[in-house]
């Protein structure tokens, strides 16, 4: 792949030197992941099965495995992480991987879970076939990630920051997936009875720098290739806090930064 | 050393071409004759990252050549 591929959005180093900085940070900022986890953990619930193997797609420090407590008809978890970081701090076994080059063989899983990671993937069609073929007939995709109207807030600050003080906007936040894409893209990878709903958590933080200091924490911040390399002004910057702050609707002179989360449960075919 | 899991052995291949790989427990390393790496293995974590894997020099391809892959 030529590294000036217009298609190829994310940088995959970027991703795992985020995803460690959150683990070197200490994953103090993991309420999102907690909640997603366990959202994911209810699902499967209420899905009277047996899952003898499942992949734990994103693993970060083993939230989604302490959300299935050992339970969830899962009877044996590996961890998965792009970060070694993160995978280290996960329970046995774990294995780090590339989102978009996965090294399982054919109908290896009777289940992935995956808490917040898709949003990464530059290829998502090419993910989920790989998802889908690694999963035995029957088995069950159940995963979470973060959609387009995640950091919109964030996002038309930072631009029109950028358009008044710097003269051009460059990518700043990342463009995630959109809702209804995904129903297609699922099947088209070999999917069947797939299910997309969403949520939306709104969170309020002090101001503008507290946000973007709890997604470095998450490790979720912006890891788009086009970035522009220079730093990002401060003039730019506290503008943004500006403008952030005298859209936001909070009480108290906080802002608010909105959340979405798609949700996705989806077969593979059975045999 | 924690050991590699062996039942997660069974299941990886290489990232790139999908081909077996060749467990080195020695060298604690998965070797893709098809790829012509070999994937570190740290502290019983296999690294399954192109960019962290070694290239396999010539006299290792021919030996994996040799000998069939079970």
């Amino acid at each position: 792949m030529k590294p000036s591929d217009p298609l190829r959005v994310f940088d995959a180093r970027a991703l795992r030197r985020h995803r460690a900085r959150a683990a070197r940070l200490g994953l103090n900022a993991e309420f999102l992941f907690e909640r997603a986890a366990a959202d994911l953990a209810e699902r499967l619930g209420e899905i009277r099965r047996r899952f003898p193997v499942a992949l734990d797609f994103g693993c970060r420090g083993g939230v989604m495995a302490r959300a299935l407590d050992g339970d969830g008809g899962v009877e044996r978890l590996i961890s998965a992480d792009p970060s070694e970081a993160l995978a280290r701090r996960a329970p046995r076994p774990a294995v780090v991987l590339d989102l978009e080059a996965l090294p399982f063989a054919p109908r290896s899983f009777d289940l992935v879970l995956s808490p917040l990671l898709l949003h990464w993937v530059n290829d998502l069609p090419g993910t989920l076939l790989q998802l889908r073929l690694m999963l035995k007939p029957g088995g069950l995709l159940l995963a979470t990630l973060f959609g387009g109207e995640t950091l919109s807030e964030l996002h038309a600050a930072l631009i029109e920051a950028e358009l008044e003080t710097a003269g051009g906007a460059s990518p700043r936040v990342s463009p995630f997936a959109d809702l209804r894409d995904l129903g297609g893209l699922l099947q088209r990878a070999g999917f069947t009875d797939p299910i997309i709903d969403a949520d939306r958590t709104d969170v309020d933080y002090v101001d503008a720098f507290a946000l973007m200091r709890d997604l470095r924490a998450m490790g979720e911040a912006n890891a788009q290739r086009e970035r522009r390399q220079s730093l990002t002004g401060r003039r730019t910057l506290a503008r943004a806090a500006e403008l952030y702050r005298a859209r936001s609707a909070a009480l108290g002179g906080r802002i608010v930064a909105t959340f979405q989360t798609i949700n996705l449960t989806a077969w593979a075919p059975p045999g | 050393m924690p050991e590699v899991d062996p039942q997660l052995l069974d299941i990886l291949v290489c990232p790139l071409t999908k081909g077996p790989l060749v467990y080195d427990r020695a060298a604690q390393e998965l070797l893709s004759a098809e790829a012509g790496l070999a994937y570190p293995i740290r502290d019983g974590i296999p690294i399954m990252l192109a960019d962290e894997a070694r290239p396999l020099r010539d006299e290792e391809k021919a030996r994996l050549k040799a000998k069939p892959q079970s």
